[in-house]
């Protein structure tokens, strides 16, 4: 896909996801013009962008649905329920589209195709049936002459009459610049200037344009091509064009359309060629001797242009009063939009890229500092402890370019709350609080997945129908909080419904059945609410198409965990749940302990370490421990990573998490934990398994960060292909504590 | 080397555009919303040629215009603006703001650039 493709696809995103969530303000608001504009904007920007890429299936389908955004806009129809339902629906299908524009693919399958042209069939049917009574649009009619009369000049040129109006120079043209581009259409076979308009030398306004052109001109164009010349100055201007061998009686009509003075036109006229003596002789005494009633029908179309000025100044009148109403309104409307005008767009590499050097920077800070230090020079130390800080404000400040506001993300569930409420009979409000809050752009692109299944369940089995609700002394309606805020170095999500709660014992009765917990076992609330995050927990009743579709909250949970968030439930019975995801604020930079085995170091992610112990004798020759009566393998980075060298005497072993399943990780030796800047391994070491990025020491070593998931992954395949074929597990404990 | 100062809230016509008059010899300055734009002409760019969209968020771009040509230094600057055949009520307005000329979207390079030539050199 070229870039302007790309950008293409990524800025039309953003428009439906803008038209999406302006249509669902339209509910509330059917006749808001600023709604209906924004609307009118999003589909209008979409079709232009395509346009441009060429991309016709698209054009093709926005086309329509802009038209009929045009018609809601100027209030010719109405926005109903019906009519947003499937304005969304067209929304989808443009998204749709640009899946196909991506994918690379012609054009849009069949099925796509039929979607699209049911969509467009319903569109012109039920809401532009009557476009074809408002197709043509009033346009000005163009000032011309037509050939009505007498007999025809001999002259094989075109003969143009302009007269500037006053505004052209303050409107930015040059009237010289329309001759010039005429001269590159054909041949200024003569030209004459008429500043006949021109004031006494004491009242003329160099500002103001008093000039008119008389041209013979010699051109294969057309006439509408040499009009288009003169376009811009059309409305403002008084031009005549008569084409090669016009009747004489258009030139008289001309002639006498003219401000200037009948006899001199003539003969500039004759002058350049437009006109022999002889015709203009004959002309005007075919005038004097024709009957005014019969000039008046020779000249009626000449005579159109006269009113023009009074055309004009009506028109202007009009305009100037519908414009002040635009600056009034526009002065609202700039002031409300102007902090959502002061964006710009980059793109995220070079973003990463910024990043990428702040990290070098802030390495080489910590270099500079140790070299600072060991000198024991003050005024050193102290230059170079500013320098330290500066850097430090300067990684802050390079990480907030990456953050961005999380109410995009929170806004698509809207859409969801409303369709799906409909699905399921329920009434829902969906309530939205600190759509301002930051966090970093790649953990909002994978934060949506979590949010939308949390936001599902909630609306599936959290809150209750408007019937159940009203029996248990509720509002009928339903509400659902989607909030998020900053709390102490992370970011905090919260999912909240008013519905039924968690149900303890239907959770505790699941679990026990599912071997997730011994009967009996006594368990605090919010540990029995949290074993729904436990893999294979599911306890809705029915599998509906909305959640419980056994991918359960364990997914959930684990998708989290590899954003390095965690999440927690407390709910209260009848009052409902709270979801709490807590993330870092960014992936940037992680908290990391650091360890070395031989001369390497190695960077565990602190969050995933939970402790630290001695390699006791029995670990030295088998590949797991006994950990307080639970077997926790080991994985030996001296081995796995095939290194040389011995093994020390003492060896210590970092305990590491990961979604419930532990292990060891044997070391040589533990050096404690530091911030650190995790830096991408290039393409060639990408696919190693157990490592998941690099960063470089304040010496200017490079330490790799392990990836504990894979490694604790490792260890879980390791064990069960042990376990095959016999009661491992309970062989290996009782191994392990012999 | 004339300049053309582009405002358009559409990064992709921004990008076509630019492309086609990087292309033709010209230089190109763009900014994405009116606001931006105006910040760069109450500074004093110099500019050759404006090219503006007039449904833009924010500040659109007949007000935008009207901002411009109020600048002493922009009082006959060419402003174009572009518009679709669908937006026939626009132009009297957008003149009537002090635009010089109109562009309707979407343009072949060529005519693009052919109504360029009819403003500035």
């Amino acid at each position: 896909m070229d870039e302007i493709t790309s950008v293409f696809v990524t800025e039309s995103r953003e428009q439906i996801a803008a038209l999406e969530s302006a249509l669902l303000q339209l509910e509330n608001s059917p006749r808001d013009d600023d709604t209906l504009n924004a609307i009118f904007r999003s589909a209008h920007t979409i079709k232009g962008g395509a346009g441009v890429i060429e991309c016709g299936y698209i054009v093709a389908f926005t086309h329509v649905v802009e038209n009929l955004l045009d018609r809601l806009r100027e209030h010719a129809i109405n926005a109903d329920a019906d009519l947003i339902a499937l304005l969304l629906g067209c929304a989808d299908h443009i998204g749709n589209l640009l899946g196909v524009l991506e994918s690379g693919a012609a054009g849009p399958d069949a099925n796509l195709a039929a979607d699209g042209d049911a969509l467009l069939a319903r569109l012109q049917r039920d809401w532009l049936s009557d476009e074809g009574s408002r197709a043509g649009l009033p346009s000005v009619a163009p000032v011309q002459l037509e050939a009505s009369g007498g007999g025809a000049v001999e002259s094989d040129c075109w003969h143009i009459s302009v007269r500037f109006g006053a505004d052209v120079l303050r409107n930015g043209m040059d009237p010289l610049s329309f001759l010039r581009y005429l001269g590159s259409i054909g041949h200024i076979v003569h030209l004459e200037t008429l500043a006949d308009a021109m004031p006494e030398a004491a009242e003329m306004d160099p500002e103001t344009c008093y000039l008119g052109f008389e041209i013979s001109f010699a051109s294969g164009a057309d006439k509408a091509a040499i009009e288009r010349v003169f376009d811009f100055v059309r409305d403002e201007c008084t031009l005549n064009i008569l084409p090669p061998h016009s009747r004489l009686s258009d030139y008289i009509a001309l002639i006498n359309t003219l401000p200037e003075d009948s006899m001199r036109l003539g003969e500039i006229l004759v002058r350049i060629g437009a006109l022999t003596q002889g015709e203009l002789e004959d002309g005007l005494r075919q005038q004097t001797a024709v009957p005014a009633d019969e000039v008046e029908s020779a000249t009626a179309p000449a005579a159109a242009p006269q009113p023009i000025g009074e055309i004009l100044v009506e028109r202007k009148v009009v305009q100037s009063e519908l414009v002040d109403a635009a600056i009034a309104r526009q002065k609202q409307v700039t002031e409300k939009k102007a902090a959502e005008a002061r964006l710009i767009r980059i793109q995220a590499d070079k973003l990463d890229r910024l990043i990428d050097l702040v990290g070098e920077l802030v390495i080489a800070g910590a270099s500079v500092n140790l070299l600072a230090g060991r000198t024991g020079v003050g005024e050193l130390i102290e230059a170079t402890s500013l320098t330290g800080r500066l850097v430090e404000s300067i990684r802050d400040a390079a990480l907030q370019l990456r953050m961005v506001q999380i109410g995009e993300t929170f806004n698509r569930f809207h859409r969801v709350v409303r369709d799906t409420s409909r699905e399921m009979g329920k009434e829902i409000e969906l309530s939205v609080s600190g759509g301002d809050t930051e966090l970093d752009k790649s953990m909002v692109e994978k934060i949506g997945d979590p949010l939308m299944h949390l936001v599902r369940n909630a609306m599936d089995h959290g809150l209750e129908l408007p019937a159940v609700r009203e029996a248990s002394g509720k509002p009928a309606r339903g509400r659902l909080e989607l909030n998020a805020f900053h709390d102490s170095g992370s970011i905090v999500i919260e999912v909240a419904d008013d519905g039924a709660g968690l149900n303890r014992e239907r959770i505790l009765a699941k679990a026990v059945e599912r071997g997730l917990v011994q009967p009996g076992q006594s368990l605090s609330d919010a540990e029995v609410y949290n074993l729904i995050f436990e893999p294979g927990f599911s306890t809705a009743e029915k599998v509906t198409n909305i959640s419980g579709r056994g991918v359960g909250m364990d997914v959930v949970r684990r998708n989290i965990q590899g954003l390095r968030g965690s999440v927690d439930v407390s709910s209260e019975p009848g009052k409902g749940s709270r979801f709490a995801i807590r993330l870092p604020l960014t992936l940037a930079i992680i908290d990391g302990f650091l360890v070395g085995v031989g001369n390497a170091a190695y960077v565990i992610p602190l969050d995933s370490v939970v402790e630290c112990i001695e390699l006791g004798v029995d670990g030295s020759v088998r590949d797991y421990v006994n950990l307080r009566g639970e077997v926790l393998p080991l994985v030996r980075l001296r081995q796995l990573f095939g290194m040389a060298g011995e093994p020390p005497g003492r060896q210590n072993v970092v305990v590491v998490q990961y979604a419930g399943n532990k292990s060891g990780i044997v070391v040589d030796q533990l050096m404690g934990e530091f911030q650190t800047v995790i830096k991408p391994l290039g393409n060639l070491f990408r696919n190693i398994r157990g490592i998941g990025g690099s960063t470089i020491l304040g010496s200017g070593e490079v330490a790799l960060i392990l990836d504990v998931q894979a490694l604790v992954q490792r260890c879980a395949s390791r064990e069960a292909q042990r376990a095959e074929g016999a009661d491992a597990g309970r062989a290996l404990l009782a191994a392990a504590a012999t | 080397m004339k300049t053309i100062f582009l405002v358009d809230d559409s990064a992709t016509i921004l990008l076509s555009i630019s492309g086609v008059l990087t292309k033709a010899g010209y230089a190109v300055e763009k900014a994405p919303s009116a606001l931006d734009a105006l910040k760069k002409f109450q500074t004093g760019v110099k500019v050759d040629l404006l090219i503006t969209d007039l449904n833009m968020p924010g500040m659109n771009g007949i007000d935008f215009i009207k901002e411009v040509r109020k600048l002493p230094a922009y009082r006959f600057l060419p402003i174009l603006f572009l518009t679709t055949e669908s937006q026939q009520s626009k132009k009297a307005e957008a003149k009537a703001a002090g635009a010089s000329g109109w562009i309707v979207k979407p343009a072949s390079a060529e005519e693009l650039l052919n109504t360029i030539k009819l403003v500035i050199r």
